[in-house]
């Protein structure tokens, strides 16, 4: 089985505050694996080097077979960064925001055919989005947004999703579709990489928890993820 | 009488309708991505670029069209680097164009009355052959436009993201700044440098107000541009003392309120709230 995920001896530092130290990390096609730890442990980090937007200072990174920093690469990858980093100098409709995930495996010069507008409505339906298409993504709520957000990344069907915190924002009542989606496509073949606060979100639909503590990994069971949330919070 | 005055006054209007038109489409990626003050800027460089032309020997447009891409790649080569952060140093530079032009030509005994032309417009003056160069370089800039409006769109709204993604983020911003660059120099004769960045921002800004989506804003926008510089050069023309790049301008502004306005009406009528 191919892995789609190879990082080995990681090691990244913000300036002279050490991250990560020494991450190795194999995911194989079609794994549900969530990212945990505590606020600055290096989740997201994770990730932005997954995706070529950080270079690790020691080890390597692999992901589909090739650099991550090969557009060929980056396009099989779905991506949502934490937060809504959607410019908002002008009003942008939700289909405006979804579409632009298929900018990229389109290919120069090509415009959106039915195909694509039909894929862009499946990817909308997919998070719920199907009936507020055509409203600007700045008049809806912070959920609503987030799950927009989650649409462009899954509407070039990608091998790999690379989702930062998806849930923020969310009502806890809708989480569980959402899980059950990623579920889906993990299902299907696809590779997705979830970085969550919340153990709860995705326990039931996973296949591993990876604690990242101490610029390291570990594999954790939900019981102990929860232990060790405990703990951070005890005084 | 009216017929000889409208044939006089055409090329004007075509002028002012194709500049219009064309400044808002690349004026709303502008406005989107924040950089609303490049227009300005790429205008006080193109004075430079008009000065070294006629000092040069070369027709005005040419000079501000060179000097208007370079200056832009260069500034869009600083700024992906962060070697250029902060108002003051992209004040620098666009100072340093404008005062550039300024010397150069009064050197040369050239800093006359075609200066005010360059700085703020001389459209009454266009002529077809104007137009056909006009319209040439604002049929260039669409076209280019249309061809790549989803990556253009992409890296409008989340420039990491688009380059998370694989899209050629810094070749697609120097594209924009060198389309920016062409307006600006498609716009001399219609507003003048000094003024080029309002019709870029401002009919954009109006159609922000009535849109809910991106290509909304920027189809508002065309509207509003074409309007506005129909409308000023109307109140120039009818008025005969009037600089019409400032009334082109101060109609635009009064579009933006007109629509201001409008967009709250509409608002209060059909409320969006948003559902949790």
């Amino acid at each position: 089985m191919q892995l789609t995920v190879e990082l080995t001896g990681i090691g990244f530092a913000y300036g002279a505050t050490p991250v990560l130290d020494g991450v190795d990390l194999s995911l194989s096609e079609g794994g549900f694996v969530v990212l945990a730890g505590p606020n600055g442990s290096g989740k997201s980090t994770l990730l932005r080097l997954c995706v070529g937007l950080l270079r690790p200072q020691a080890g390597s990174v692999r992901v589909l077979g090739g650099s991550p920093i090969d557009p060929s690469v980056r396009r099989r990858i779905g991506y949502a960064p934490q937060g809504l980093r959607v410019a908002t100098s002008l009003p942008v409709s939700v289909t405006e925001v979804v579409a632009a995930g298929l900018a990229p495996s389109k290919g120069w010069l090509s415009r959106m055919d039915r195909r694509d507008w039909s894929r862009v409505n499946a990817a909308l339906d997919s998070v719920g989005l199907g009936d507020l298409s055509a409203e600007c993504l700045f008049e809806l709520s912070g959920g609503q947004q987030q799950r927009a957000i989650l649409a462009r990344a899954l509407v070039g069907e990608p091998e790999l999703l690379l989702l930062d915190e998806p849930t923020t924002g969310i009502d806890q009542s809708a989480r569980p579709a959402l899980a059950r989606e990623l579920r889906r496509r993990a299902d299907a073949g696809v590779t997705v990489v979830a970085v969550s606060h919340d153990p709860d979100d995705f326990h039931q639909f996973c296949d591993r928890i990876l604690l990242v503590e101490g610029g390291r990994l570990r594999q954790v069971t939900h019981e102990e993820l929860h232990t060790h949330i405990e703990l951070e919070a005890a005084p | 009488m009216s017929r000889l005055f409208l044939s006089f006054f055409l090329p004007a209007y075509a002028a002012g309708a194709i500049v219009g038109a064309a400044a808002p489409v690349i004026g709303s990626f502008l406005v989107q991505r924040r950089l609303a003050l490049m227009g300005d800027g790429m205008g006080h460089l193109a004075f430079a670029g008009v000065a070294l032309g006629v000092a040069l020997g070369a027709a005005p447009l040419w000079g501000a069209l060179v000097v208007a891409v370079v200056g832009g790649v260069a500034l869009e080569w600083l700024r992906s680097r962060r070697r250029l952060a902060g108002d003051l140093s992209l004040a620098l530079i666009f100072y340093f164009g404008i005062a550039l032009g300024a010397v150069v030509l009064t050197a040369i005994g050239r800093f006359d009355a075609s200066a005010n032309g360059i700085l703020f417009g001389s459209i009454l003056t266009a002529t077809w052959t104007d137009v056909a160069g006009i319209g040439a370089l604002c049929a260039l800039v669409l076209a280019i436009t249309a061809l790549f409006y989803k990556e253009l769109l992409a890296v409008a709204l989340d420039e990491e993201t688009a380059r998370a993604s694989g899209l050629p983020v810094e070749r697609l911003n120097i594209l924009l700044l060198v389309m920016t660059a062409c307006l600006v120099a498609a716009g001399m004769r219609v507003v003048g440098l000094l003024l080029i960045a309002a019709l870029l921002v401002v009919p954009v800004a109006a159609g922000s107000r009535l849109a809910h989506s991106f290509r909304g804003s920027m189809l508002w926008g065309v509207g509003a541009g074409v309007l506005s510089a129909f409308a000023g050069l109307a109140i120039a023309i009818g008025r005969g003392d009037l600089a019409p790049g400032g009334t082109i301008v101060l109609a635009a502004i009064g579009a933006f309120l007109l629509a201001s306005a409008l967009g709250r009406g509409a608002a209060r009528r059909h409320p969006r709230g948003a559902t949790p």
